[in-house]
């Protein structure tokens, strides 16, 4: 087998947004070095303007359908990829605008944060393109690359360098599981495309491979058993680089997910559906029955983020097109609530300098606007309607009774309720108790801009799903063949191969 | 298919979310006396909008009515779709109606923070108007789930008892829980009409077009009367009712007990859609045992009450055994009466909650003891404990005596034994409601009562005379309101003697559909 690697034009088109935005990177990280005075915002502007510029990129590729795969299928650019593509760049825009201030406070490498965020960014653009194993295992430690110096930015923070400590060597791990399980699949099947898989035979070889690649993606969306890492990570890392932990790199890690099992092991269904089925059911259960327990709302975030991942994956175990839109649907409203709340939470933190949910007491007295907004997102994470986490949460759901999945039903609904209990505990700190200390709690111009952003987001996704939805159902398209399985029996027999 | 009347003008819309716009308006304001105002004049617009529409519609039809519909997601068929009918065109009157005199309630009760509650009050009217005004099931349960945060909020912060961040963290769970199992029914509805039809509808008209098999509707009923039962309550789903409504403040006890939501919900959506289920032998018996349980059990506790308001949530936990009793005993009288019934506590239920909010307010309790010789100082509001409490045990000339005339009537038409028991509850009602007020109201005067205990002011004059209005006018001249609901009821009672569309007639339809495109 030769390969080829004589690019033309329009296979370099294809390429584009990541191109450009590498170039527009290296740019911005030479005007920090050379001239010393410009500051720390404009830098932060100029990443800005290189990420939106890029989204629109994707946004004409989308309307104009320009899509393709490139180097022998190992990167594709679909609707699916642009989908989660501009997911990531929306995302990564607005940490960097809430990174802004507390960027401040770094006493070094005030700059270098900025091209560290960009720099992952790229990597999970080229997670949500890779469509073999090689270029999954190559992408996924590129972006994870990034984060091991994010997480552990705050240097003189024992914690921060705890946590950076933790996630490295667990991220390491994984990556071992990762290679692992891509040899054994190599050595069943005899390649590492995922459309080629799907003619594969059954064998215990490839579904133990395929269960170590799942260990290490579950690692990366903060599946349990794979979480041990993610509350100590979240609240060690600077609270910006949390943000940005809870969202982006999960969306890529299930565009992956969405891509291996959809396309490489769609003749496997009935097997890997009760793996997710499990995944999700344990997940939603542990993410929401210890965050009951939790005193810092960092960590509270964390199980609920291990939560919400568990939900999205009643997506997965539906299997079907219905739940890849309802996943990819859902993730955008996570991504709206999860980043408002977030941005509340650097709002309060850089004024009380603490994320105890104590000291959150009477925050409505503090400030009216930050209560109402974090009680907004919290209301929508717990899937209250209208907001658009019901619509996400009804959709998926709706996608498991399709298929009959009853038991995950019952589990999902009952967390819904647990979720509410710990959500209400946070409201009622704002609203109800009395505030400590009572001096009003100011908010800088770029973390409002991203929480009026996010309030619209989670308001308009909700009352108006419907263009949304369009987009999510567009971007998977290429699923709606996938069968729906009527007999919910799991065939074992089928992936042993007799 | 039923048949729909439009509206030039969106009333429904309007009704819904005039009250919210008003919240947000009160929002900008900082003088108390004109938020306090603004809210006053918000809901008698609001009351008159709705009388107007009460005027408008046409009795005697099964039409839904004033019909507005805009599709919201198509993807999933749920679409924004309002309109009124029999079973709902009152329970809008009366919401806008126990919102008036909510507002003057709260005029000078509410002490802290006015502008919040009358924001929080506000926003639940527009939850309320909405539950009854949706016909698409997902947006009933937008509607459903919001009323539960500004509900949430007022119990916990103007609550009257110590227990009330207790109450409402319960009272939010226990609605949430039941709820989320009716969202999986309406969704297995969802999915029942796409295996008929082969697209997505949430639509209570469109899916009464489609036949469900009796195995799928027994556990879409289920699941369903989950969400309905916590909400309304039926025994044994009750245990929150007692907490919200005795800790909670006046204003959200009026409304739980006042406004039957749950029950609602069953004539609303589970006869229609579900009336195989809903008439199968073994629910019927289930559902007849739990109201007579509810009717008695509710009496008996009543009358070893020592507070008031305990008191009037075992009572409240009886009359609404006689709604369920109403309802399954699945024939005219007997849901006619439950109806009119729902109604009726929404005078009655709800006026003795704030006659005991009054007494509330003299003298910080509601003890029964503690008030023994009440007539002596405050003859007013003992003339209305009786006129409305005699409403409240169904004497012959108030509105509760048509009510449960009717569905006492239709229980034994159903089944004599049903009947017989029922009976017994308005012997318990009497007899809990006249030694209380033996004890209360008359009664040696009390030395512990203040000394300058003042009778009702004009407000809780006008509040009560109101009520006493409303009462002896749907008790002497009942037929403009049994003429506005005859039409659905009727409706109802023959989906649930004929079932489901049967499934040549559906063919034909989709048929038709297909050819009409």
């Amino acid at each position: 087998m030769t390969f080829n690697l004589a690019l033309t034009g329009s296979d370099l088109l294809l390429l584009l947004p990541e191109i450009f935005l590498t170039i527009w990177l290296c740019v911005v990280l030479s005007v920090d070095f050379s001239m010393r005075k410009v500051s720390n915002e404009t830098l932060a502007h100029l990443s800005i303007g290189g990420l939106l510029i890029t989204t629109f990129i994707l946004f004409w590729f989308d309307q104009a359908d320009i899509t393709g795969a490139l180097f022998k299928n190992m990167y594709v650019l679909d609707h699916l990829a642009i989908y989660f593509k501009i997911m990531i760049l929306i995302a990564t825009a607005m940490v960097i605008l809430i990174s802004i201030d507390y960027v401040k406070s770094f006493r070094f490498f005030k700059g270098e944060y900025y091209f560290m965020v960009v720099m992952s960014a790229i990597g999970m653009m080229f997670m949500a393109s890779a469509n073999d194993l090689l270029s999954v295992f190559v992408t996924l430690e590129f972006s994870t690359f990034g984060f091991y110096v994010l997480v552990a930015y705050l240097r003189d923070d024992v914690r921060s360098s705890e946590a950076g400590l933790k996630f490295f060597i667990l991220g390491v791990f994984a990556a071992g599981l990762l290679a692992y399980g891509i040899s054994l699949v190599y050595g069943e099947t005899g390649t590492l495309i995922f459309p080629e898989m799907a003619s594969a035979q059954g064998s215990y070889g490839l579904a133990i491979g395929f269960i170590l690649i799942f260990a290490a993606l579950g690692f990366k969306i903060g599946a349990v058993p794979f979480h041990s890492w993610i509350p100590d990570t979240y609240q060690g890392a600077p609270t910006p680089v949390t943000a940005f932990l809870s969202i982006a790199p999960k969306a890529a890690a299930i565009a992956m997910l969405i891509r291996m099992f959809y396309v490489g092991l769609a003749s496997f269904k009935p097997m890997w559906v009760l793996l997710f089925v499990c995944a999700a059911i344990i997940s939603m259960t542990y993410g929401n029955v210890v965050a009951i327990a939790q005193k810092n709302i960092k960590r509270l975030l964390a199980y609920s983020g291990i939560a919400q991942i568990g939900t999205v994956m009643v997506g997965l175990a539906a299997g079907t097109k219905m739940g890849s839109d309802a996943m990819l649907f859902y993730l955008l409203t996570y991504l709206f609530a999860n980043i408002g709340a977030f941005a509340v939470i650097i709002a309060v933190s850089s004024a009380i300098k603490s994320d105890e949910i104590e000291d959150y007491s009477g925050l409505n007295r503090r400030s009216p606007f930050l209560a109402a907004a974090l009680f907004l997102f919290l209301l929508s994470l717990a899937g209250v309607p209208p907001l658009a986490g019901f619509i996400g949460k009804l959709y998926l759901f709706v996608a498991a009774i399709e298929e009959e999945l009853y038991t995950l039903l019952i589990v999902g609904l009952i967390n819904i309720v647990i979720s509410m209990y710990y959500y209400l505990i946070v409201v009622k700190k704002m609203y109800i108790s009395e505030p400590i200390d009572s001096s009003p709690v100011p908010v800088s111009a770029p973390i409002k801009a991203v929480i009026y952003f996010c309030v619209a987001g989670t308001l308009f996704l909700g009352i108006y799903p419907k263009a949304f939805i369009d987009w999510a159902a567009a971007a998977t398209l290429m699923f709606s063949n996938i069968a729906k399985t009527t007999a919910a029996a799991p065939a074992l027999t089928s992936l042993v191969g007799g | 298919m039923q048949e729909e009347l439009q509206a030039g003008f969106p009333i429904l819309t309007f009704l819904t979310f005039f009250p919210l716009l008003g919240a947000m308006a009160i929002w900008a304001m900082k003088d108390e006396d004109l938020i306090k105002k603004s809210a006053l004049g918000i809901a008698v617009l609001e009351l008159i909008v709705a009388a107007w529409l009460l005027l408008g519609f046409v009795p005697d039809t099964a039409a839904m009515q004033y019909a507005e519909r805009y599709n919201w997601i198509p993807q999933l068929g749920i679409s924004y779709h309002m309109a009124v009918d029999g079973i709902s065109i009152l329970f809008v009157g009366l919401t806008a109606f126990l919102f008036v005199l909510l507002v003057l309630y709260a005029w000078d009760t509410v002490k802290v923070y006015p502008k919040a509650f009358f924001m929080s009050l506000l926003a639940l009217e527009t939850t309320i108007m909405g539950i009854f005004a949706s016909i698409d099931l997902i947006l009933f349960f937008v509607f459903w789930e919001l009323m539960l945060i500004p509900s949430y909020f007022m119990i916990k912060l103007w609550g009257l008892g110590s227990q009330c961040q207790y109450a409402a963290l319960k009272y939010v769970l226990y609605t949430l829980l039941g709820s989320v199992f009716m969202l999986v029914g309406f969704c297995l509805l969802d999915l029942n009409y796409y295996s008929v039809t082969q697209t997505y509808s949430f639509d209570l008209v469109e899916l009464l077009s489609v036949p469900i098999p009796i195995d799928q509707q027994l556990l879409i009923f289920w699941l369903i009367f989950m969400g309905f039962a916590f909400k309304a309550p039926v025994f044994p789903f009750h245990s929150w009712l007692p907490d919200a409504l005795t800790q909670g403040p006046i204003p959200t006890s009026v409304l739980l007990a006042g406004i039957k939501m749950g029950t609602y919900g069953f004539l609303r959506f589970s006869f229609p859609l579900l009336p195989d289920a809903s008439s199968d032998g073994t629910v019927v018996a289930i559902l007849m045992t739990l109201g007579l349980i509810a009717i008695v059990y509710g009496a008996i506790v009543a009358i070893i009450q020592a507070d008031f308001r305990r008191l009037l949530v075992f009572s409240s936990i009886s009359h609404l055994g006689f709604v369920v009793i109403g309802l399954f005993a699945l024939n005219f009288q007997g849901i006619q009466g439950s109806l009119l019934t729902m109604i009726n506590l929404g005078f009655t239920t709800a006026g003795l909650f704030f006659l005991a909010g009054f007494v509330y307010e003299r003298l910080g309790h509601t003890n029964v003891q503690e008030c023994s010789g009440l007539a002596k100082k405050m003859p007013l509001l003992a003339t209305f404990f009786l006129i409305i409490g005699m409403a409240s045990i169904g004497l012959p000339g108030t509105n509760g005596f048509v009510g449960e005339f009717l569905i006492l009537l239709g229980a034994f038409q159903a089944y004599w034994l049903y009947g017989a028991i029922a009976v017994t509850g308005v012997i318990f009602a009497a007899a809990y409601f006249l030694w209380f007020y033996e004890r209360a109201i008359f009664g040696p005067l009390k030395a512990s009562l203040p000394a300058g205990l003042k009778d009702l002011n004009t407000r809780e004059w006008g509040i009560g005379l109101a009520l006493s209005i409303m009462i002896f006018w749907i008790g002497l001249y009942p037929s403009p309101f049994l003429r506005m609901i005859n039409g659905s009821v009727q409706e109802v009672v023959d989906r649930l003697n004929h079932g489901t569309v049967a499934m040549e007639t559906t063919n034909t339809h989709v048929l038709s559909q297909v050819i009409s495109d």
